[in-house]
């Protein structure tokens, strides 16, 4: 199906949701007052901002914290807006209403090339995809923390609602004093007249409340004090003195404790079971049978008085498992599949210009090949760092592979319940505090308004806290616990073999080269199973249909190129393996951007240009791409001579709306990759706090690297071989390189930076191996490969 | 059973068989210790045992009556910081945070044992693991606490 038929039926589909829907206005996120709780002599202005007695000001805070830092950076933007000093800003977690859901998110999901969003090319499709998505999430104001969205989407709503309680705090005095607005100042939380008359918030926010706005102009970016500052985050010395509470901290008086044993092959269930040696377990108290919930494996929970007491009892269960009814998974049938489906299949066509032969992908099926070998087809065609190679018009074919991967959060799923009669309450690190909150009451039987969800710090999220598995089980064990708290807390073992993998990936990628030595044509298509609708049905099931649309996050990465190859085209073919899989730091971009940058860098050495160069011949019209390679590869130094035994690779990728380059310096010990050095550029629009930015580039790398290097999820007989961070290792303190951070100087909205530093680091990994070694590396991971 | 935890004497009824770290958490709720992975591979459950990084998810809690236990907890308070914690902060270290008790704990150790850490010797000795990657951060933050001089940071800032 093109694109263009798609868009055109979701369209027409929901013409008539439109005509009713244009002629009511954009959903106000302001929000009632009443919503923020206001208590002990607070005022709330919205439901966003409140004032306490003495002048500090409280935020309602929608997004979780996972170590991205945005509990600071979105309180910066009330600090700045009310001229206050960001320690007078505090945050406390918002409740649940649709004006806390994220619309930037789902925007974001939508399938169009980052360049028709561009101001002087939006399409009408465009515009009309954009408006219908952005409405539907601010009716439907899913909470949800993920995208790398939370400061684009506080952007035009934190702000402007600061900016109007500014407006509020100046006209109630304005009034108080009969003194006109434009003579009264406004600083570390005191209006102020030059007669002398002063009032700090907290004695005006009463009569604030009832005042409408003097103003309401959100601050110019060069009237910013705080804001586009380094200012220490507010979350870390919590962090340091061991204060922070996480979901897995969380204590109340009688809590008791469990832990699980799902069936081993994923989809499997307890077929018999005996709890008797369990049961007979000092401190044990109880074994309750677990079903699939939210597309999780069936199994059992030991109910104990600590979580030690419960894993002894867990481990003592005589239980006989079952594989899953349909068949166990195996990932080396399942890289067969994909390579099939890559080599085989139309799917869908997510980009299309000019012309592309349809023969140019290959379209027969090859003798198989196992998952890990670095083959491709055409090898032949593609000269590995020889002068004088193949020259006059041809093509050049190369296949890639990525692995299924864990998240490997720290702190391990866990979720504190506790269920009275018809009431729920729940302690959760949720990035979806909301679907949480339904999941509860669906499996506790009870109304959504009686669920109470109590949202954590959270030990790293990387996607995987988006599901809600794990509060089910919690809801149905407390269930069984007789009013009392209970803390479901998973080993580590059950949280690696229990996941929602970021899904496998196969992809073909073809281009042809003129006489000229120029790429004329540029064809890729990827297969892999879509994650969206799987998502959808686990927790949000207003949005699951019966049949799955696109998946734009498994495209993503391969369709969105900023290069003018003047015929292009990258289409996916979604298979159904049935791994459940999930959302992963960078999501399709965490594999794509390893087969178009791997497949851009492969071109570059064909046309026997430097890699740099060969970017900047393609980056027609995409000033902010080059502008972010070219800081970058001079930060780098590129070009420069390397010490003997190092090698360098770049590699450029766009997501989640901000522009990442990074060069990667390596050299190989014992036959193993070590990155020294990580140059990062990035464009990220308007950069609310470089400190936050460059941690997030430094832990991107760490995150990327590890995947690039080691990870990869086997699956055999059903069952995930790696257990434990001996089996899955990480990254650690010796072997991560120094990570330096450049931002690019913007004026425009802010955009992620969460996630876009993950996508280019395997790349120019590969590039910068390719470099020093000759040899190139097309699937991941790579340290199997050249140990 | 008698355990000395950051100089206090506190009795506790427990199997000598469990891990320290399910006692500090689940029998006396002092939280800061983190469980991470159960066989010792990520550190984020290390204390201070006489003087000893240990990774208390696989220590029995009878193996350490009458040793002297050091908890993130009583390595220093908001008002009265370490030199490490301090340092932590002024580098802007943690991000989840969730594995900075544990790394802390195990660079109070490297910095008693060598007051002055090469790199190479820093490399050695923090094997924690943290999924957020603050690794650069760690480094530089042992080098300040231990009056090191520190390279300038290239980009944007890291301190604050």
């Amino acid at each position: 199906m093109k694109k263009r038929t798609f868009l055109l039926s979701a369209a027409s589909v929901s013409g008539a949701l439109l005509v009713g829907w244009g002629a009511a206005p954009p959903r106000s996120r302001k929000g009632s007052p009443a919503l923020m709780l206001p208590k002990d002599g607070e005022v709330a202005l919205s439901g966003w901002i409140k004032v306490a007695p003495d002048g500090s000001v409280v935020l309602a805070m929608p997004r979780s914290e996972m170590g991205q830092g945005i509990h600071t950076a979105l309180a910066m933007m009330v600090a700045e807006e009310l001229e206050l000093p960001l320690e007078r800003v505090r945050t406390q977690q918002a409740g649940a209403d649709s004006i806390y859901g994220n619309v930037a998110m789902f925007v974001g999901g939508l399938p169009f090339h980052p360049k028709d969003g561009e101001p002087g090319h939006r399409t009408t499709a465009v515009k009309v995809g954009e408006w219908m998505v952005a409405k539907l999430a601010r009716e439907m104001g899913i909470n949800a923390t993920g995208g790398s969205s939370s400061v684009a989407d506080a952007w035009d709503v934190i702000r402007p609602a600061a900016a109007v309680a500014r407006g509020q705090l100046l006209g109630a005095a304005s009034l108080k004093w009969k003194l006109p607005v434009e003579e009264l100042t406004l600083a570390l939380g005191v209006v102020a007249h030059p007669s002398g008359k002063s009032a700090h918030f907290g004695e005006l926010a009463g009569h604030a409340a009832n005042t409408p706005p003097a103003t309401n102009a959100v601050k110019l970016a060069k009237y910013w004090t705080l804001m586009g500052t380094p200012a220490p985050r507010q979350d870390v010395p919590a962090k340091v003195f061991g204060q922070a509470t996480f979901g897995i901290d969380t204590r109340l008086p009688g809590m008791l404790y469990a832990t699980v044993r799902m069936a081993p092959a994923l989809g499997g269930a307890p077929a018999r079971f005996d709890p008797g040696p369990a049961l007979a377990k000092p401190g044990v108290l109880r074994v309750i049978n677990l079903p699939p919930y939210a597309g999780q494996t069936a199994g059992l929970a030991v109910v104990g008085a600590t979580y030690w007491h419960a894993q002894q009892g867990a481990q003592a269960l005589e239980v006989s498992w079952q594989g899953r009814a349909a068949g166990n998974f195996d990932t080396r049938m399942a890289m067969k599949t994909l390579q099939n489906a890559a080599e085989t299949k139309a799917g869908f066509e997510f980009h299309r210009r000019g012309n592309v032969p349809a023969d140019l992908l290959p379209a027969r099926p090859r003798a198989a090949i196992s998952a890990n070998s670095a083959t491709t087809a055409g090898d032949a065609a593609v000269a590995k760092g020889s002068i004088g190679a193949a020259t006059g018009a041809r093509t050049v074919h190369a296949a890639y592979t990525a692995p299924y991967l864990a998240h490997a959060t720290l702190e391990p799923m866990n979720c504190t319940a506790q269920v009275q009669g018809d009431r729920v309450e729940i302690w959760a690190p949720t990035q979806v505090p909301q679907v949480a909150a339904q999941a509860a009451a669906r499996v506790a039987g009870v109304p959504l308004a009686n669920v109470k969800v109590n949202v954590t710090l959270l030990g790293g999220g990387f996607g995987r806290r988006l599901e809600v598995d794990f509060v089910c089980q919690a809801v149905r064990v407390a269930m069984e616990c007789g009013g009392k708290p209970v803390q479901l807390l998973w080993s580590r073992e059950e949280d690696t073999t229990h996941d929602f993998y970021r899904p496998a990936h196969a992809a073909v990628l073809a281009a042809s080269i003129n006489a000229d030595n120029m790429v004329t044509t540029l064809a890729i298509r990827a297969a892999g199973d879509a994650i969206s609708p799987r998502w959808f049905e686990r927790g949000v099931m207003i949005l699951a249909s019966p049949i799955d649309t696109p998946d734009k996050t498994a495209a993503e990465g391969l369709f969105d190129m900023p290069y003018g190859f003047e015929n292009q085209s990258m289409s996916q073919v979604a298979t159904q393996i049935g791994i459940p899989v999930g959302f992963w730091r960078s999501v399709g971009h965490s594999h794509n951007a390893f087969f178009s940058e791997g497949f851009i860098d492969e071109l570059a050495l064909e046309t026997q240009t430097d890699a740099v160069e060969f970017r900047r011949k393609y980056l027609v019209d995409a000033p902010r791409h080059l502008a972010v390679l070219n800081l970058a590869a001079a930060k780098a130094g590129w070009g420069l001579p390397m010490v003997v035994g190092m090698g360098r690779g770049i590699a450029l990728h766009e997501s989640f709306g901000s522009i990442v380059a990074q060069v990667v310096e390596i050299s190989i010990e014992v036959g193993v990759p070590k990155v020294h050095r990580v140059v990062c550029a990035i464009d990220c629009g308007q950069a609310v706090n470089p400190s936050i930015i460059a941690q997030q580039m430094e832990s991107s790398v760490v995150f990327a690297l590890t995947a690039a290097l080691h990870g990869s999820i086997d699956v055999e007989a059903g069952e995930v071989k790696q257990r434990n961070f001996d089996g899955y290792p990480m990254v650690k303190l010796a072997s991560a390189p120094l990570v330096q951070t450049f931002i690019v100087a913007s004026d425009r909205p802010p955009t992620g930076v969460g996630e876009p530093a993950v996508p280019p680091l395997a790349p120019a990994l590969a590039s910068a191996i390719r470099a020093l070694t000759g040899r190139r590396l097309r699937n991941m991971p790579f340290a199997p490969q050249t140990s | 059973m008698q355990l000395n935890i950051n100089g206090q004497g506190i009795h506790a009824k427990v199997d000598p068989a469990m891990p320290l770290l399910w006692v500090l958490r689940d029998v006396l709720n002092m939280t800061g210790t983190k469980f991470g992975c159960g066989i010792a591979a990520c550190g984020a459950c290390t204390v201070r045992i006489d003087g000893l990084a240990t990774r208390t998810c696989v220590t029995p809690v009878g193996s350490v009556v009458g040793k002297r236990i050091q908890t993130i907890e009583g390595l220093g308070t908001p008002s009265a910081p370490s030199k490490l914690q301090a340092a932590w902060i002024a580098e802007q270290v943690p991000q989840c945070g969730y594995c900075q008790s544990g790394m802390l704990m195990a660079a109070a150790v490297l910095l008693d044992q060598t007051p002055k850490p090469t790199d190479a010797q820093i490399d050695a000795a923090m094997t924690n693991i943290c999924r957020c990657g603050t690794y650069q951060r760690v480094r530089r933050a042992i080098k300040r606490a231990s009056g090191q001089s520190l390279d300038p940071v290239l980009g944007a800032g890291a301190s604050a």
